[in-house]
């Protein structure tokens, strides 16, 4: 029985089928026999969320332009399917063919958050490929490799990994498979392959790399072997107008988190937030043009006849443009009855206009991330909102006829203390009270609503935070507890994280090769979909840490020093270490940094890329 | 304006697709074709068309009934068929298209195809037999008031049954439309529950969905 009968047979058996047959409109079907090399685009979490994931949809359009070259989708099946593949011997296979990932030349994974890293070893595991590097085929086949954000500090999965792509891979991901089918061609193993590609800019191979450690468990050295770079630095396209852009996307049958056509407008962010991972590692800011974001939209709807279109950014309103911007696309999404949603708004300069703008295409509730309770605590952290422009905002929104508004807010940031927590109750508090003070709101039952959501802070890699330790659990479960005895109102609703949870993350995010082994542990022991509630083991965690003789404090609750060797300082994300060191210390002063339009702060990155900014 | 009632069918891997989502699918093949569809009037308009029966997930047909409305009067079938057929997903597809005629409530009945695969077919067979003489065949079926028990017999008619080498092939007529639906799932359950030689259904297909007098609904 091959392979696609096998999976038939049993698909009606699973909640929501059409994720794992493949179809839908907009994939991409090639003749296999015409093809010289394939590429599984894997994502280590359900088909629903990776699906949603526009830097898969950008790639993959990308290399299935290339004739000669296929790249597929893959997903993490959820539990009740995993069980089926398991019982049935299904091996993890690619939507686009149904042909078994481990016969590809690349398995290539996304890694957007920490907690995706357990279901990678699941899904190795279930294609049937060596999770560890070291366990693979000389031959040169199956290279197993990883971009997106996490691998700014990929050490922990440093075992599982023959490659790791950092920055933006546009251009590098195609010079990697051009590179692998020459080699391919002229017969070299995979070692021959690993050394050369070592030499792209952007290509980290973690098994050159090797670390030696302090008694005291800090990094004493980092050494290199086959020749490769010592420092090995991201990748960026430098003109956002003639970079590559799908002109459609694979449209789902079943809803997605984000169901709809997504535009990039902007990458980087010239804000600086100081806890803020993206607003670093993606710098430098670039902009596309009005004209680019509007000929994209309007054949991505075209193409796959969604009737949502959200645009794309750190911070869309910080485009240089954005009213024009605003006017022509309003103009087209109008006439086509599409809806236009615009994320990543943010609060300071949130002007009248604009919503009015965003009034005549959508009217749901309203979210600001203020981020700090207190404007001490926000000029720590670099937010540069203050409490008058929150109020200014929230009223424009209030006679605008909002009458639910989201504030979302970190608890255990940097020089955080009680006051702080009160704060954020405080400020709800006044959200409140201004909404009734207003002659012309709203009228209805219910009045206001205001939702205060509290994430715990993680410190990043490459943030000026990275230094920072996390509060223990202790302390976050005490802040929460102050918040909640700190709401006077039953119009403000709190919602906070699981302090479990984000220990795990800043463990993983911090951590650096020791940490492969409790992985591994955890995931033997089951462990998968940490991200998911209802699948997280924190207790299968801790024991994973105790086999492996690893202390989680040792990452998530102690100061790393500023002239300690961290995991990722042999990656160059163009941001510089001494930067870093400089915001940090200003933050501990309470003081804030302009963003970069107002004045360049010296990330470094500008020289490095060897042009202003801004011009 | 136009009315038009398309055929349509949903085989291969497109059987997956469930009628919530078949929905969506529509709306955004609607939007692919650039076909001028009329949209509802009032606060949010969206595209009207519909469906004259939801298909089970998993079963495939070749004669599905869409209705919509076309705002160009002088837009031919043939057009509005080949840019539709052109935005389609695979194993979807147009069969015809055609000015509205009969009301939807003239469906009455669908017929179904299905394989039994079993080892032993002879045995199976007899099972099937045995059932069908009995003087009811009752299940249970599940309404908006609950769970209700229902003797399908009265409404049943067997089309054929026949033994091959992958088990028993039937076909079977049961009411469709506004007023009753049967699935022929409730047949497959009913045959389980009195204790047949062990089966596993295949190939569910709706062959077609008819009219009271026994034509073809169009």
């Amino acid at each position: 029985m091959d392979l696609k009968d096998k999976i038939e047979k049993h698909l009606l058996e699973v909640q929501k089928p059409s994720r794992y047959i493949g179809g839908e409109v907009g994939s991409v079907i090639k003749d296999k026999s015409k093809v010289d090399v394939r590429f599984a685009f894997c994502f280590p979490d359900t088909y629903d969320i990776g699906m949603s994931h526009l830097g898969m949809k950008i790639l993959y359009s990308l290399t299935n332009e290339r004739e000669n070259y296929w790249c597929e989708r893959c997903f993490a099946p959820s539990e009740d399917f995993e069980a089926v593949m398991r019982e049935n011997g299904i091996p993890l296979y690619a939507l686009e063919s149904l042909d078994p990932i481990r016969d590809f030349d690349f398995i290539g994974f996304t890694m957007q958050y920490e907690l995706s890293y357990s279901n990678v070893l699941n899904m190795l595991d279930l294609a049937g490929i060596p999770i560890f590097s070291r366990d693979r085929t000389e031959e040169l086949t199956q290279i197993v490799v990883a971009g997106g954000p996490c691998v700014c500090n990929p050490e922990p999965l440093a075992d599982f990994f023959d490659i790791f792509i950092l920055g933006e891979g546009e251009e590098v991901n195609l010079e990697l498979i051009d590179l692998y089918w020459e080699m391919k061609q002229q017969g070299a193993k995979r070692l021959d392959f690993l050394r050369r590609a070592a030499q792209i800019e952007g290509v980290y191979v973690p098994q050159f790399y090797s670390f030696d450690y302090k008694e005291d468990g800090t990094i004493a050295a980092v050494r290199t072997s086959e020749n490769a770079p010592e420092v090995v630095r991201k990748r960026i396209i430098m003109d956002m107008d003639k970079v590559y852009y799908p002109a459609n996307f694979v449209v789902p049958f079943t809803e997605i988190v984000h169901d709809r056509v997504s535009v990039e407008v902007l990458r980087g962010c010239i804000r600086g937030c100081r806890f803020c991972q993206a607003g670093f590692i993606y710098r430098p800011f670039r902009e596309k043009h009005t004209d680019t974001i509007c000929r994209e939209t309007k054949s991505l709807c075209e193409n796959t006849g969604y009737d949502e279109v959200s645009l794309a950014s750190l911070s869309t309103s910080d485009h240089s443009e954005i009213d024009p911007m605003l006017t022509q696309l309003i103009e087209y999404t109008e006439k086509e009855h599409i809806n236009l949603s615009l994320p990543s708004l943010r609060v300071d300069n949130f002007s009248e206009a604009l919503l009015e703008k965003i009034k005549k295409v959508r009217k749901s509730g309203l979210t600001f991330a203020a981020e700090g309770g207190t404007q001490r605590l926000r000029d720590v952290i670099n937010k540069n909102v203050s409490e008058e422009e929150i109020m200014n905002t929230c009223r424009i929104a209030f006679e605008g006829g909002y009458s639910a508004v989201k504030l979302y807010f970190m608890m255990g940031l940097p020089t955080e203390t009680d006051e702080d927590i009160v704060g954020i109750a405080e400020l709800a508090q006044r959200v409140v009270d201004l909404f009734y003070s207003i002659e012309n709101r709203p009228k209805g039952k219910g009045g206001v609503q205001v939702s205060v959501s509290c994430a715990t802070f993680v410190p990043k890699p490459f943030t000026p935070f990275q230094f920072e330790p996390q509060d223990t659990r202790e302390m976050i479960e005490h802040k929460q507890k102050l918040l909640l005895d700190s709401v006077r109102s039953k119009k403000i609703k709190v919602a906070y994280h699981d302090p479990n949870v984000s220990q795990l993350e800043v463990i993983l995010a911090k951590g650096d090769r020791r940490l492969c082994p409790v992985i591994y542990a955890a995931w033997k022991k089951g462990c998968k979909f940490d991200s998911w509630e209802e699948h997280y083991r924190f207790d299968l965690w801790l024991e994973a840490f105790a086999d492996c003789g690893v202390d989680p404090a040792f990452y998530a609750n102690r100061r790393f020093e500023y002239d300690e060797i961290l995991p990722w300082d042999h990656l160059d994300y163009l941001v510089s270490k001494e930067f870093l060191i400089r915001e940090n210390k200003t933050a501990h002063l309470s003081k804030t940094t302009p963003n970069c339009r107002q004045r360049c702060s010296g990330c470094g990155v500008n020289k490095k890329v060897g042009r202003d900014c801004f011009c | 304006m136009l009315r038009v009632r398309a055929v349509f069918e949903k085989t291969g891997r497109s059987k997956y697709i469930s009628h919530l989502d078949l929905n969506r699918c529509m709306l955004r093949i609607f939007r692919r074709s650039g076909l001028p569809i009329w949209y509802t009037e009032g606060f949010n308009p969206h595209p009207y068309y519909s469906f004259a029966l939801a298909l089970s997930l998993g079963f495939e047909s070749r004669c599905e009934i869409m209705d919509f409305n076309i705002t160009d009067d002088a837009m031919s079938m043939e057009e509005i068929r080949d840019r539709l057929n052109a935005v389609m997903p695979e194993g979807m597809g147009i069969v015809s298209v055609a000015l509205q005629q009969k009301k939807i409530t003239a469906i009455t009945h669908a017929d179904y195809s299905f394989v039994l695969e079993t080892e032993v077919p002879d045995k199976l067979k007899a099972d099937i037999d045995r059932l069908l003489s009995g003087e009811e065949i009752l299940i249970e079926k599940k309404t908006k008031k609950g769970v209700k028990t229902v003797d399908i017999k009265p409404d049943l008619q067997v089309l054929s049954c026949r033994t091959s080498d992958r088990g028993v092939e039937m076909s079977l007529r049961l009411p469709a439309g506004t007023q009753t639906n049967y699935n022929p799932t409730l047949f497959v359950e009913a045959l389980k529950n009195a204790g047949a030689v062990p089966f596993e259904a295949s190939g569910m297909t709706r062959t077609a969905i008819l009219c009271e007098d026994g034509t073809d609904f169009v």
